[in-house]
């Protein structure tokens, strides 16, 4: 691989784009963490189903990429919600060790439904936005990612704001910080984990209607952005909706920049490295990790 | 834990022993397929189960060291003709001090539960993508284990049956080998170190080490299965031997019979694998994927409604019948 | 020389002094006490002397051999054992199996350790329960098996955390009762507890701690009379 300074340029503005929407799939899974101490391992996966849902309705049925949000986001809510009250809720309680497997075996049905219904093609749907590139200086900007990203950002400042400012924001933040003493002040904990749950599942769908335009759907498609998602929760330490963010930029960048200057596929190693170095040496998260 | 077998109960090992011995004469080749698979991931399963289920350590990313086992043996035997049973040592070796190495980093930082799952996975995929880059092992091409004709001196068959008895061999001294070190202070230390690690340590076990014993010895064992899966499906490539796919399948058998018994892996290889092939088989082509969605289904179901497996739905069966009607404990009602 | 000796040892978690500059010994064949108020950091010098924490600053001698850096299963095997106040069982494991992993300590050989815990068990009266699950013992069996699991390692030096809290009366007397029986066998114990009624009765003598510094030391008698304690004692505690 040949260095040249407009490259790196190239490699940082798409890391930093592709890094938003990195900080948007894992928003929910941190969030999920924060309130029930929970991964879900089937978290790439409930992306997976947004992208297909996505997919769908724009490759199929004409609609305009952007506008499948309002049907992906409640439906993500919706599986996440079921999946929740059905399969999780019972295990709450169990060694963490269980819900890990739980979880696990659910990411291996949903990946292989979609795998029996939609097959292992790779679908790519190329919508008007895909060829939307404009030139800054010597770096291409891709329309659909600078979309992407400026949508995960307003998606992540409406979480924030929700949050903050919100009654039931702030029985999600409340449960987080203390159980017991959330429910003493009269927060229905057993709604928050649903909500917090249904929530953190539906920033997905917003997420997979802003990638269509630019990144193919399969059924492993959610084991990539799930290793992602763990990688950058974990980076940006478990449970911390910041450093989420932040650390979904680092990762993005990372990526971007290692396969600039790496040969082959490479930068996943460094991306793998990077997060086994964090978990050995900051558990907690590069910032911190207590919630904000 | 308690012995799940008394010594009379011994009846039961010794005669699926005998009928596994004799099975080869009258099982057709795709029946003899399906009971080397079986043997196979009991094999597997229960070398995690060395690490996993005893002391407690989950690790979701080992294939790491069936890759490092399949890798190192078949590498040996297509570039220097050195036969597999010589280079499944070297791999098992090999994976050892890889498992010494991984042990350590973790168990040295105190990664534990959900923090030691995730490295494990990160370690294993970091691992898929090296290996993808590496040309002279093949990349993501993976390498195939050339057929020289029926050579027992170089593992290969031209009969199932041949296969099959090394499988059966392997998981016999696998068994045996957990058998006994169950009966050992060393077993004994590790469900201690699972159960309640400063306990153990307040009583004179030394965690760290024996937590980074089990890895050596859970990878060394893995690592000689992963020659094996090499010979036996003559192709391996990073994706189907350090992925996601045989990680999950090594561990699932061990949970579904059982965490921290001697027989769980066994039991639980010898139910679902041939329900999971025979599904395979049927349903063909069309549905590819049509056993691992089987395995979710099972692992969602097991955790839900048996957490302990069949071999800990069994005991507490035979507890209760001991123990007549008396309070009835530790059974949870599904929600 | 002591068997046991703490020179100038202190503990500060963050800013906070946890235990400040506490130096005392205990002599073979002794039972001496460790008392003080809630918060008081009698189990922060627990911890350090098992080798759960290291010490900000400070010396622990024992047996002329320095313990600081030490872990806890290096200073199990040199003797010295400790029990935890909140008990800590092997709950998936039988009762047997728990003490056994006491046992192996001294035996490695598991014949010789399923022997000693055996034993062990009889002394603390769980012998009926040996093949009951960790699990699914009551409050006062757990207390006991915190105790046999300790004994089975064979210690020289016995710490004891709150052995008796929690406790019936006339369980509590079931323990004085092996307690002292231990002492008269050759075995030293340092204890925390909490019931004054248990450490008066039991210790040759006492030291006693408040927010973290050493207030004072002494035969019960003295330290019952002692006006630094009576203040700590009646000024704020219960």
């Amino acid at each position: 691989m040949i260095f040249s300074y407009e490259l790196l340029a190239q490699a940082i503005v798409t890391g930093i784009l592709i890094g938003g929407i990195f900080a948007l799939i894992s928003v929910g899974l941190s969030m999920i963490w924060g309130v029930m101490r929970i991964i879900n391992f089937a978290h790439g996966e409930f992306l997976m189903i947004g992208m297909y849902i996505a997919y769908f309705l724009t490759a199929k049925a004409g609609w305009d990429p952007y506008l499948t949000i309002f049907i992906t986001t409640p439906m993500l809510f919706l599986v996440g919600a079921l999946i929740f009250q059905s399969t999780i809720r019972p295990i709450l309680k169990d060694p963490s060790m269980n819900q890990i497997m739980l979880t696990l075996g659910l990411s291996l049905i949903l990946q292989n439904l979609a795998l029996v219904v939609f097959k292992a093609d790779v679908l790519t749907s190329s919508t008007a936005y895909t060829r939307m590139n404009f030139m800054l200086g010597p770096v291409v900007v891709r329309g659909s990612q600078l979309i992407a990203f400026v949508g995960s950002a307003l998606t992540a400042v409406f979480l924030y704001w929700f949050l903050q400012k919100t009654e039931s924001g702030r029985a999600i933040r409340a449960t987080a910080q203390n159980r017991e003493a959330a429910a003493l002040v009269g927060v229905n904990v057993r709604t928050t984990y649903l909500l917090a749950f249904g929530i953190g599942s539906a920033t997905l769908g917003v997420a997979a209607s802003l990638m269509i335009p630019f990144y193919y759907t399969s059924p492993t498609v959610g084991l990539f952005f799930g290793l992602i998602a763990y990688v950058v929760v974990v980076l940006g330490g478990l449970g911390n909706f910041i450093g989420a963010l932040v650390a979904g930029l680092i990762i993005g960048l990372t990526e971007s920049v290692g396969a600039a200057m790496l040969p082959g596929s490479l930068s996943r190693v460094l991306t793998y490295s990077l997060f086994v170095v964090v978990l050995l040496f900051r558990p907690q998260g590069i910032f911190g990790g207590k919630q904000q | 834990m308690k012995t799940v077998w008394t010594q009379k109960g011994f009846l039961i090992p010794a005669g699926a022993l005998l009928i596994a011995i004799l099975l080869p004469i009258f099982a057709s080749e795709y029946a003899l397929h399906i009971a080397v698979l079986v043997l196979l991931y009991a094999y597997l399963s229960t070398a995690w189960n060395v690490l996993g289920g005893y002391a407690g350590q989950h690790s979701l990313g080992h294939s790491l060291f069936l890759g490092i086992g399949a890798y190192t043996s078949t590498f040996l035997f297509t570039k220097i003709g050195l036969t597999p049973w010589v280079g499944m040592w070297i791999g098992a070796l090999l994976a050892g001090l890889v498992g010494w190495f991984v042990g350590y980093l973790c168990f040295r930082y105190g990664l534990k539960g959900p923090y030691f799952a995730l490295v494990t996975i990160a370690i294993a995929e970091a691992m898929v993508s090296l290996t993808n880059n590496i040309n002279f092992i093949g990349g993501a091409m993976g390498l195939e284990v050339k057929w020289l004709g029926n050579s027992p001196l170089l593992m290969q068959f031209e009969s199932k049956a041949g296969y099959y008895y090394i499988a059966l061999v392997m998981l016999v001294i696998a068994l045996w080998l957990v058998y006994w070190l169950s009966r050992q202070r060393f077993g004994y230390h590790l469900i201690a170190v699972r159960e309640n690690e400063d306990a153990a340590e307040a009583l004179g076990v030394d965690t760290l080490r024996v937590k980074i014993q089990a890895s050596i010895l859970s990878a060394f064992l893995t690592a000689l299965g992963g020659t094996f899966f090499a010979q036996y499906f003559t192709y391996i490539n990073p994706r189907n031997v350090f992925g996601e796919g045989p990680s999950i399948q090594i561990l699932l058998f061990a949970i579904v019979g059982g965490l921290g018994t001697v027989w769980g892996p066994a039991v639980g290889a010898l139910v679902l694998v041939p329900i999971a092939e025979l599904a395979r088989g049927w349903l063909g082509g069309s549905f590819a994927g049509a056993h691992l969605l089987l395995y979710g289904t099972v692992m969602v179901l097991v955790m839900l409604f048996m957490p302990k497996g069949i071999i800990g739905l069994y005991e507490s069966i035979r507890q209760r019948l001991k123990r007549g009607s008396s309070a009835p404990e530790e059974e949870r009602t599904p929600a | 020389m002591s068997m046991l000796t703490v020179s100038n040892l202190s503990r500060y978690f963050g800013g906070l002094a946890a235990v400040v500059d506490m130096s005392f010994t205990v002599e073979k064949g002794e039972i001496v006490g460790l008392i003080g108020p809630n918060g008081a950091g009698k189990t922060t010098v627990f911890n350090m002397l098992s080798g759960f924490i290291p010490p900000t600053s400070g010396e622990i001698i024992y047996q002329g051999r320095r313990m600081n850096g030490l872990k806890p299963h290096q200073i199990c095997e040199l003797g010295v054992t400790r029990t935890f106040q909140v008990v800590q069982p092997f709950p998936d494991m039988t009762v047997l199996e728990n003490t056994m992993i006491g046992a192996y300590v001294r035996h490695p050989n598991t014949t010789d350790a399923k022997r000693k815990a055996l034993e062990t068990l009889e002394r603390v009266d769980l012998d009926a329960k040996a093949d009951k699950l960790g699990r699914d013992l009551t409050l006062l069996e757990l207390k006991r098996l915190e105790i046999g699991k300790a004994l089975a390692s064979e210690p020289d030096l016995l710490l004891l955390d709150e052995a008796a809290a929690g406790l019936k009366d006339t369980e509590i007397e079931d323990i004085l009762t092996l307690i002292r029986q231990l002492n008269r066998e050759g075995m030293t114990l340092l204890i925390v507890e909490h019931l004054m009624k248990v450490i008066m009765n039991l210790s040759h003598r006492i030291i006693v701690l408040d927010f973290g510094k050493m207030i004072a030391e002494g035969t019960p008698q003295e330290i019952s009379q002692h006006p630094a304690v009576l203040e700590a004692y009646l000024g704020k505690d219960e």
